[in-house]
């Protein structure tokens, strides 16, 4: 496969995200260096591109992605595939707030922590984080899965609209309205075998599922004729 | 009710039925507590009989009141406070029927970073309501109704409904914190992507759809089980302050190769400020919604008691984009409470570059037609009175979800009546803009008003009519 490198330097982000793009359209690996935590790198790219950043990046690092595979040498910022439609993020250290933000598909792994709000609004896809999430993680998601294999800080999964949050390690507290529930064997190896795909092969463990108490998905009184005392 | 305020605590007794908390002992025919019409007027000027059955519906509600619409304060200025001082002897005014006053309005034109700017044939286009809030034959209905006339719509919350797209030659996307299916492919069918950080009629507070108008589409495109009262978050999920904003910028910018302009969306609240931190994130055009602003569905005490007149908050916005050298390079939009071709006017001689309507363009929808007067009964109002848009039973079709309903929202009817509507507001804009001498509305200036109320006057730093002095301390 051939192999593009881009270095990333202190140039002005649109020319470093063009060079991107038009490594993307060409296909082959992309390597870019010196990578300086610099925001909004390899946003919005096509399927089939497929990057490795050496070093740490900044904010939504494959945010908006469309199928790209993307790996991340270090950390990332706020957002790492935020907006993401399909696609495959690595990140091998942490991960900042936000991981995943209001995704959409595809798959975000994260080797380290992640940080709050990991998962926040996510509307499908997986969320693999081999550390700990941070506080609020999953709020008001709607569908798709976080998977913590290090436990969970305050307010873990608070006020879930839909989706799950599977942690493995301790849960700080749960969020509002949401409840830990006993996984079905047939669901855990289903979770294990993603992982097992991953790379992570002891991946078995004490799981705990958190869905939604679906308790805020109505407001307090359901009877209709109350809204037309107005 | 909100049994969650202090969960542990029980009564000595049993818990009392319904029927007793709602005032149904010894209640009058026809009379229901808590609703205004209810009561008679008295002699306190404070115990109205809206906040009499204010208190006896919070009692048996336990909670605020929702509702759609917008402001039922009665102490808003409006833009009957403001007259125009045509040309007399000072200034020539243009042939109205022989001279030429230009219409067309560019939007996001001005940092020259943008592609393609929004190009719009008049200054007014209609603003972000949801579907969802509206119905698709609705949305539909706008969009074509718009561009007959050269002019757009707005997504709002909830995603991009392919009726619009399709009905719609200039589609403006929203990105709301809720972020309902925003993808890269969604972006890139925007003409302009505008960040939603809030709204007039509820500034501070995110979006909220009641079950009844969560329908198997609405809850699909949302990614929401149906039928949930739906409440969004406020705060954006991956950006706190100004300056993160400013990198969500980037990656829009980037995301759409610098083709499509950027909008920040805000209720008036600090102008002065908010719009000028709005213009150093880097957006192309900053839309001020005033406290007169309609909605969907809010907490009323929101719609009542949050925000600032458009009137003053135009001023504001334009005086921070001139003081930080931004007039010019950033666009400024104003809405919130315009009716007419007359208020409109009034905003761009205030300093807006273009105005926006929402309520407006519903009415030309047929938004409290007298028809259908049973259904209107049903909800406990009439023609003219209507403010349920909440409730999901428009009885005209418009604000519902509701398909035997919808049906009575004809598309080709209503896009004809909304693109009438906004050729005649044009008219309207630009006769008065001849009037005073203008060759493009553009040219509106607020030398070009006069206050007739001290309260305007000061408000909008407009001088008092006739005495030609700005109400001041
Ligand atoms: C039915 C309805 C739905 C609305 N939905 C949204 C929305 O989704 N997002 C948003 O930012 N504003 C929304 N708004 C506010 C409008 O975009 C606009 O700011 C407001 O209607 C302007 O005030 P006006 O109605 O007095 O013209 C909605 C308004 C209405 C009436
Ligand atoms: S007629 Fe329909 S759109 Fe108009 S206020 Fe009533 S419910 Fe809302």
């Amino acid at each position: 496969m051939s192999e593009t490198v881009i270095t990333v330097g202190d140039r002005h982000i649109r020319e470093v995200h063009r060079e991107i793009q038009a490594a993307a359209e060409q296909g082959g690996h992309i390597v870019l260096k010196d990578a300086r935590s610099r925001h909004n790198l390899g946003v919005a790219l096509p399927a089939g591109a497929n990057l490795h950043f050496e070093g740490s990046v900044g904010y939504y690092c494959g945010g908006l992605n469309n199928g790209a595979t993307i790996t991340v040498e270090r950390n990332a910022g706020w957002g790492v595939g935020e907006a993401m439609a399909s696609g495959d993020i690595t990140v091998g250290g942490y991960a900042g707030m936000s991981c995943g933000a209001s995704m959409l598909g595809g798959v975000v792994h994260v080797k380290g922590d992640a940080g709050p709000r990991c998962g926040v609004a996510m509307k499908g896809g997986d969320i693999i984080v081999e550390g700990k999430i941070g506080y609020l993680s999953g709020f008001m998601a709607h569908a798709g899965r976080i998977i913590a294999l290090g436990g969970a800080d305050d307010a873990c999964a608070d006020s879930l609209w839909g989706g799950e949050v599977w942690v493995a390690g301790p849960i700080k507290s749960l969020g509002v309205d949401s409840k830990a529930i006993e996984p079905r064997p047939d669901e855990v190896a289903s979770i294990e075998e993603l992982l097992r795909s991953r790379g992570i092969n002891d991946a078995s463990r004490d799981w705990k599922k958190i869905v939604s108490g679906e308790k805020l998905w109505h407001f307090e009184s359901r009877d209709a004729n109350a809204w037309l005392m107005i | 009710m909100a049994d969650d305020i202090n969960p542990g605590y029980q009564y000595p007794f049993d818990m009392p039925s319904e029927e007793a908390v709602a005032f149904k002992d010894g209640a009058m025919e026809g009379k229901p507590a808590g609703v205004p019409a209810s009561y008679d007027e008295g002699g306190s000027t404070r115990w109205s009989p809206e906040a009499i059955s204010e208190v006896h519906a919070l009692a048996q509600l336990g909670r605020y009141q929702v509702r759609g619409y917008n402001s039922f304060n009665k102490q808003l200025p409006t833009f009957d406070d403001l007259t125009f001082v045509p040309a007399t002897m000072t200034r020539l005014p243009l042939e109205g029927y022989r001279e030429n006053c230009e219409t067309k309005t560019i939007l996001g034109g001005g940092s020259g970073l943008v592609e393609n700017p929004l190009e719009l044939d008049i200054p007014i286009y209609i603003g972000s309501m949801s579907f969802g809030a509206l119905s698709a034959s609705a949305k539909a209905a706008l969009g074509y109704g718009a561009s007959k006339v050269g002019s757009m719509t707005c997504t709002g919350e909830g995603g991009m409904l392919e009726d619009e797209r399709e009905a719609s030659d200039t589609l403006v996307y929203q990105m709301t914190p809720s972020r309902y299916m925003l993808d890269l492919d969604h972006l890139r069918r925007a003409d302009g992507i505008e960040i939603a950080v809030g709204q007039g009629a509820k500034p501070g507070t995110g979006g909220l759809l009641l079950g009844m108008k969560v329908s198997k589409r609405v809850a699909d495109m949302r990614s929401l089980p149906e039928g949930v009262d739906q409440r969004s978050t406020v705060r954006h999920p991956d950006f706190l302050g100004a300056d993160d904003m400013q990198v969500k910028v980037e990656e829009l910018r980037l995301a759409t190769d610098y083709k499509v302009p950027i909008i920040v969306k805000m209720g008036a609240t600090r102008p002065r400020y908010d719009v000028a931190i709005a213009a150093k994130a880097g957006a192309d055009i900053v839309v001020v919604d005033g406290a007169e602003g309609g909605t969907g569905a809010s907490p009323e005490l929101l719609l009542n008691h949050t925000g600032i007149p458009i009137m003053t908050a135009i001023r504001a916005a334009r005086e921070a984009l001139d003081d930080c050298g931004m007039s010019g390079k950033v666009s400024l939009v104003a809405a919130g409470g315009i009716r007419s071709g007359v208020d409109a006017a009034k905003c761009l001689a205030l300093g807006a570059d273009a105005v926006m309507i929402g309520n407006a363009a519903m009415m030309a929808l047929g938004c409290n037609t007298p028809r259908y007067a049973e259904d209107y009964a049903t909800l406990g109002t009439s023609p003219g009175a209507c403010h349920h848009c909440h409730t999901g039973l428009c009885p005209v079709g418009i604000a519902t979800q509701d398909a035997e309903l919808e049906k009575r929202m004809d598309v080709a009817a209503g896009a004809e009546r909304v693109a009438r509507y906004l050729t005649a507001m044009t008219m309207e804009v630009s006769l008065l803009a001849k009037s005073c001498g203008k060759s493009t509305v553009h040219n509106l200036e607020v030398e070009d008003l006069r206050a007739l109320s001290l309260e305007a006057s000061a408000f909008a730093g407009v001088k008092l009519a006739g005495i030609d002095r700005e109400f001041s301390w």
